[in-house]
């Protein structure tokens, strides 16, 4: 009698069990990321991210639907990441792909996404990614671009009444992405560019380059290069004699340009997100309870004193998919059906407002796919060994 | 204008030095070995970093190399066991044993915390070895390959090197300390220390090896291979360890000229391959086998570098570069008054 009612009970739990899950539908994020290759520097952050919201999102029983996280590697390789991208799609039935670390392989994938019909959100940095938005129809993006980050610091020149600018940038596709950035906002917004001077990362000199911008007498300096040429042509500067403000783009905005430039780059002016200078916000902006949270989970979870802007990318990308989720859900859409599912969520992603990410405030809607303005840039200033921020909004 | 064209000379000056040691190095190793060697500049990234890693108290990762390489050594050599153990068991024993000498100067070079010039010493002791790991790999068992074999080894092992110095440091940026902080004003010029620095030991380094290979017994017969092979063998010079040493000696050259430039521009894993191209190019001008006009041949490549970083940065690596097409229509027009 004892043995037949435990039988009864065990059979009673697993058919609860079953029940349970069958009447919860699942959601497959499938991500790739460049964990390992010359951009695994930003891959790693962004799984590490990815991860600790799968932690986080297990632990929540509130969500109507199970989420599973499927993370594949790209090697920083455009062939692979399409490779990968194309079995998350059709082996691993994903609703949404997350992908990919770099622009050069965002865009290879594009097609591969957009014949799918699969929404997409990129963590890459160039714009060239979400537009024109017209053909990135599936395509979303969760980093800050270049062109956001130069109108911040076009505005503050023309606030401090600063005519004229220097250009100096890397000679690659960073460099040039700065470039034409600096030429579309500068004209914009009146501002002379009169000297464009570039270098390389393996140069071993940078004065001859500064010499030429201080003899064109600009008002202010735009460097869009990486350390430890950004720091070095900053020095270079200071060494030929030039006193004006310098202005660096968020590829600086990193310790090594600091332990590099020393004292010399002390008073510099970064373009960056919020992430960098979050502590510095007031209590009053919406940004930094969120950005607070994430940094004191991602840094107990991982270990670092500091968390960068790289994981805080992909954790934005992931909980607009799972709001987006929630919303299409909402509105009656079966996940189970995968096709249309996919194209639900694509709308209720477009659909995203006043979305407060650790990256800044998104709002996409038809004709920007980017969804950030700014509010959610910031210039940033060095000061004895840190990136303090340099006007409160 | 004065000290614009101020400025450009001393910074195209200290470049030029710069690359007269890799020039002095390439020289060396062409002379004697018929190698062009590409991956000269390799051994400039491996003195920065290993300096780099020695001033801030780590233990360089050059260590895992120079290890790694006397080990394969030992291996190679096993064909050897057979004929004559106990030779091969004194040289498996020295080579071991070199690799424990290795690390134990290094941990006590870290304990003692030794100045830098110090470390300087340090890091050119595990450096320079392992330009003769490179040739027992790659030359030594080939003696009779052509030219062209050699260079595209050569670039094989640049591309190698470069892989493993990113493997061991990542490619993050290491800064390094200058030999002396600060500078002088040269008029209105603001001179490092360090730009004087680069000029004394570049003076020293190619002083020493003319007195080495003028008035030494081993110099001379480093010469000797260098000017005819077969000859000097027949005199019973072991041309094979003329190789070794040549190679040696110019990857310490080329080590020390990292750790002169690496204050300037940080260390990091690709920073030693346009170094050495550039040092090619000023050597080419010397035909890879003449030192004062190789060092003729490094100054215009650092003064044109300047200059045309200066008038047209975007074009400064093209202009530099295409200095060779005049220097060897030079070379040959020299060459063939030469053969009339």
């Amino acid at each position: 009698m004892r043995v037949v009612a435990i039988a009864a009970a065990c059979a009673a739990l697993m058919l609860s069990a079953t029940a349970f899950a069958a009447d919860k539908p699942e959601l497959r994020i499938g991500s790739v990321v460049a964990m390992t290759g010359p951009a695994s520097a930003l891959g790693l952050p962004e799984k590490n991210a990815l991860e600790l919201l799968q932690e986080q999102i297990a632990a929540d029983t509130s969500l109507p639907f199970t989420v599973k996280f499927i993370t594949y590697d790209d090697a920083s390789d455009p062939t692979k990441a399409v490779n990968n991208v194309r079995k998350l799609i059709t082996e691993d039935n994903a609703h949404v792909v997350i992908c990919c670390t770099t622009t050069p392989t965002s865009m290879a994938i594009l097609e591969t996404v957009t014949q799918a019909k699969v929404p997409n959100i990129s963590l890459a940095l160039g714009q060239s990614v979400i537009e024109p938005a017209k053909d990135r129809y599936w395509i979303f993006k969760t980093p800050s671009t270049d062109q956001l980050q130069v109108a911040a610091l076009v505005d503050d020149m023309v606030k401090r009444g600063i005519k004229q600018v220097a250009f100096l940038g890397l000679e690659d596709s960073f460099g040039e992405g700065g470039w034409v950035a600096l030429q579309a906002v500068a004209k914009a917004k009146g501002v002379d560019i009169v000297a464009a001077e570039r270098f390389a990362r393996t140069d071993t000199n940078f004065t001859p380059q500064a010499l030429k911008v201080r003899q064109s007498n600009p008002g202010a300096v735009y460097i869009h290069a990486i350390p430890p040429s950004s720091a070095l042509v900053h020095q270079a500067l200071k060494r030929v004699g030039y006193t004006g403000p310098i202005y660096h783009s968020g590829g600086s905005a990193n310790n090594a340009f600091i332990s590099i430039g020393k004292k010399d780059v002390d008073g510099a002016l970064l373009g960056t997100t919020p992430v960098l200078v979050y502590t510095d916000l007031p209590d009053s902006n919406p940004l930094k309870p969120v950005i607070t949270k994430f940094a004191s989970l991602y840094e107990k979870r991982f270990n670092v004193p500091k968390v960068d802007i790289f994981p805080g990318q992909s954790w934005d990308a992931g909980n607009i998919v799972i709001e987006a989720a929630k919303a299409a859900v909402k509105s009656g859409t079966k996940l189970d059906n995968v096709d249309a599912a996919r194209a639900a969520l694509r709308d209720k992603i477009e659909g995203t407002k006043e979305f407060v990410g650790v990256g800044g405030i998104f709002n996409y809607s038809p004709t920007d796919h980017l969804g950030l303005d700014q509010r959610s840039t910031f210039i940033s200033i060095v000061k004895n060994d840190e990136f303090r921020l340099y006007d409160a909004k | 204008m004065i000290d614009t064209i101020l400025f450009l000379l001393v910074d195209g000056l200290t470049n030029g030095l710069v690359y007269a040691l890799l020039a002095l190095s390439l020289v060396l190793v062409f002379a004697v070995t018929r190698v062009v060697n590409i991956a000269q500049g390799e051994y400039v990234m491996l003195g920065a970093l290993t300096l780099a890693d020695l001033l801030q108290g780590r233990m360089p990762g050059t260590l895992y190399l120079l290890a790694g390489g006397l080990l394969l050594c030992v291996l190679l050599d096993a064909p050897r066991w057979r004929r004559d153990w106990r030779r091969a068991a004194v040289v498996a024993i020295g080579l071991i044993l070199a690799a424990a000498a290795a690390i134990a100067l290094t941990r006590a070079a870290l304990a003692l915390q030794l100045p830098i010039i110090g470390m300087m010493a340090v890091a050119l002791i595990l450096v320079a070895p392992l330009g003769v790991l490179i040739y027992r790999f790659t030359v030594h068992p080939i003696p009779n390959a052509t030219t062209i074999v050699f260079v595209i080894i050569s670039v094989g092992v640049s591309m190698i090197m470069q892989g493993l110095g990113l493997l061991i440091w990542g490619a993050n940026p290491y800064p390094v300390d200058p030999v002396a902080a600060g500078g002088f004003m040269l008029g209105p010029v603001f001179v490092a220390y360090q730009s004087v620095a680069i000029l004394v030991v570049a003076l020293l380094s190619m002083g020493g090896l003319y007195l080495f290979s003028e008035f030494t017994l081993l110099g001379k017969a480093l010469q000797a291979s260098a000017m005819n092979r077969l000859g000097a063998q027949f005199c019973g010079i072991p041309v094979d360890l003329a190789g070794g040493l040549a190679f040696l000696l110019a990857a310490a050259f080329s080590a020390l000229s990292g750790m002169l430039l690496a204050p300037l521009i940080t260390a990091n894993y690709e920073m030693g391959f346009m170094v050495g191209l550039k040092g090619f190019v000023g050597a080419a001008m010397g035909g890879l086998v003449d030192y004062p006009l190789s060092l003729a041949g490094v100054m215009m490549v650092g003064g044109l570098e300047s200059a045309s970083a200066y008038l047209a940065s975007a074009y400064r690596d093209v202009l530099v570069f295409s200095l060779l097409v005049p220097i060897l229509l030079w070379r040959n027009a020299r060459q063939r008054a030469d053969a009339r």
